[in-house]
């Protein structure tokens, strides 16, 4: 019984890999860009704070499978042609970084104001104000809520499988239409997640330990 | 000592929050080494007007002078404009503050909260900076707490710590919100005593506090503050011995254990 997914496990495999890069890519990509947007949304520009106001909330209201297929038909509907995996990948990536945003935002207005108060009795500027107080402990807020978003992130990737981007779940698919032990393969994939996730949750545990021991 | 060598001169200030005016036309002068010791009930717009010295808070109209030059507001075409953010940072590297809940950041040991102004804003080099660092803290009897965080340390420490973290801006005024009100009364005069050694030293100090002791004996002149207003000033000998406002008789009283004065 659990030959199936020992015979099926390198096919598997190379899906995990696929998997794996895209999902590297979509939180990495994502996050920096929500966190970009996050600091630019407790800037002084108005309309800059508006449209990324709107960006966060109109992309919250909409599931991601939905941004998936706006970006896997948009594309051609412009005249661009692109393959399944940069619609994936761009789709993803605006969903991780509304999220991103939102959670950067609030955790750096979530700093005591008391703390931008003595750095700017100092006469630091806002770059230095920055850098060197609000994200270092709006980081200690956020770590959290951001892995989370992470391993959502990672999670989603699954979807990409709708469209037609071959990854894990995909080729999960294609091995349980062949041999129809759906139970033993999906169970292996459960597996490769977890293993994909787990080590992101347990750095995310070091470092929140870390960054406690300075305070 | 002339108008024009004042360190501060403040001229008819005005500050409201929203409807409430909580600062009504204050005008005083602060002159060079000089130590203005500011009493008053609260609400009566102590911290506010220290805040707007440092230009933490924004006012509505009148003038703040330091060393001679007019600070937080301009003239555009005949309308009044706010400075913007870097000018106003300039004004703040030489008024230093340290405030009741003493605000260190909470990330950084004591040594690199006092070391944050010379790096950030000096631009001084990391060895300098940790020395003059090192050397006000130990100024401030904290030199074996260098490496410690915040939270290590005690309130008394903290507001130490905190006053050295200015001091190392070298400014040319240091303002003093309520330090000691956050605190244990047993660590009152650990914070006190550093404080009495910079006035002694000659540094120009406005001190917003309840110790009336320690206003009347390192004080230059005593402020007495209500309902946004100045009532009284003048010697603290003379202010406190004989206050000639009622108001500023009530306050004293309380002050002086009758706490059912009314």
């Amino acid at each position: 019984m659990v030959n199936v997914l020992v015979t099926n496990l390198p096919y598997l495999l190379r899906g995990a890999l696929v998997t794996l890069w895209l999902a590297v890519i979509v939180v990495t990509v994502g996050t920096l860009l929500g966190t970009g947007l996050g600091v630019l949304a407790t800037g002084r520009s108005r309309i800059l704070r508006m449209a990324i106001t709107v960006y966060i909330f109109v992309l919250r209201g909409i599931p991601v499978l939905v941004v998936m297929f706006l970006g896997y038909y948009a594309f051609p509907a412009l005249g661009v042609r692109v393959n399944a995996y940069v619609a994936v990948g761009v789709a993803q990536i605006v969903y991780v970084g509304a999220f991103t945003a939102e959670i950067v935002r609030s955790a750096i207005l979530s700093v005591h104001p008391g703390q931008v108060a003595a750095a700017k009795s100092l006469g630091m500027r806002r770059a230095a104000i920055l850098r060197e107080v609000l994200l270092p402990q709006a980081t200690r807020i956020a770590i959290p809520p951001l892995v989370n978003n992470a391993l959502t992130a990672v999670k989603q990737t699954s979807y990409a499988s709708v469209v037609g981007a071959w990854e894990l779940t995909y080729a999960a698919r294609e091995i349980v239409e062949r041999t129809l032990a759906s139970f033993q393969i999906f169970l292996g994939v459960m597996a490769i997640y977890f293993i994909i996730c787990y080590p992101l949750a347990l750095l995310a545990r070091w470092y929140e330990k870390r960054l406690a021991v300075s305070h | 000592m002339t108008r024009a060598m004042a360190m501060i001169e403040i001229t008819d200030l005005r500050k409201s929050f929203g409807a409430n005016e909580v600062l009504k036309g204050v005008s005083f002068a602060v002159e060079r080494g000089e130590v203005v010791v500011v009493l008053g009930p609260s609400g009566s717009g102590k911290s506010t007007l220290l805040r707007c010295i440092n230009l933490l808070e924004d006012w509505q109209a009148g003038d703040i002078r330091i060393d001679s030059e007019t600070v937080g507001y301009f003239d555009g075409g005949g309308r009044r404009r706010a400075w913007p953010e870097a000018r106003a940072a300039k004004v703040r590297e030489q008024v230093g503050i340290v405030f009741q809940s003493f605000n260190l950041f909470p990330h950084r040991t004591a040594l690199e909260n006092v070391m944050m102004g010379p790096l950030h804003v000096r631009r001084i080099a990391k060895p300098q900076a940790r020395a003059l660092a090192a050397g006000l803290l130990e100024k401030v009897g904290l030199g074996d707490k260098a490496d410690q965080y915040p939270a290590t340390l005690s309130g008394g420490q903290q507001q130490r710590v905190a006053i050295a973290r200015a001091l190392a801006m070298q400014p040319k005024v240091m303002l003093f919100d309520e330090v000691t009100s956050a605190l244990d009364p047993e660590l009152v005069g650990e914070v006190l005593i550093v404080m009495r050694r910079l006035a002694e030293e000659g540094m120009t100090m406005v001190i917003v506090t309840h110790e009336i002791p320690f206003a009347r004996d390192v004080g230059d002149r005593i402020i007495f503050m209500d309902a946004g207003a100045i009532v009284e000033q003048g010697p603290p000998a003379q202010v406190l011995a004989s206050p000639s406002s009622a108001r500023l008789k009530l306050f004293l009283r309380r002050y002086q254990g009758d706490y059912l004065a009314v």
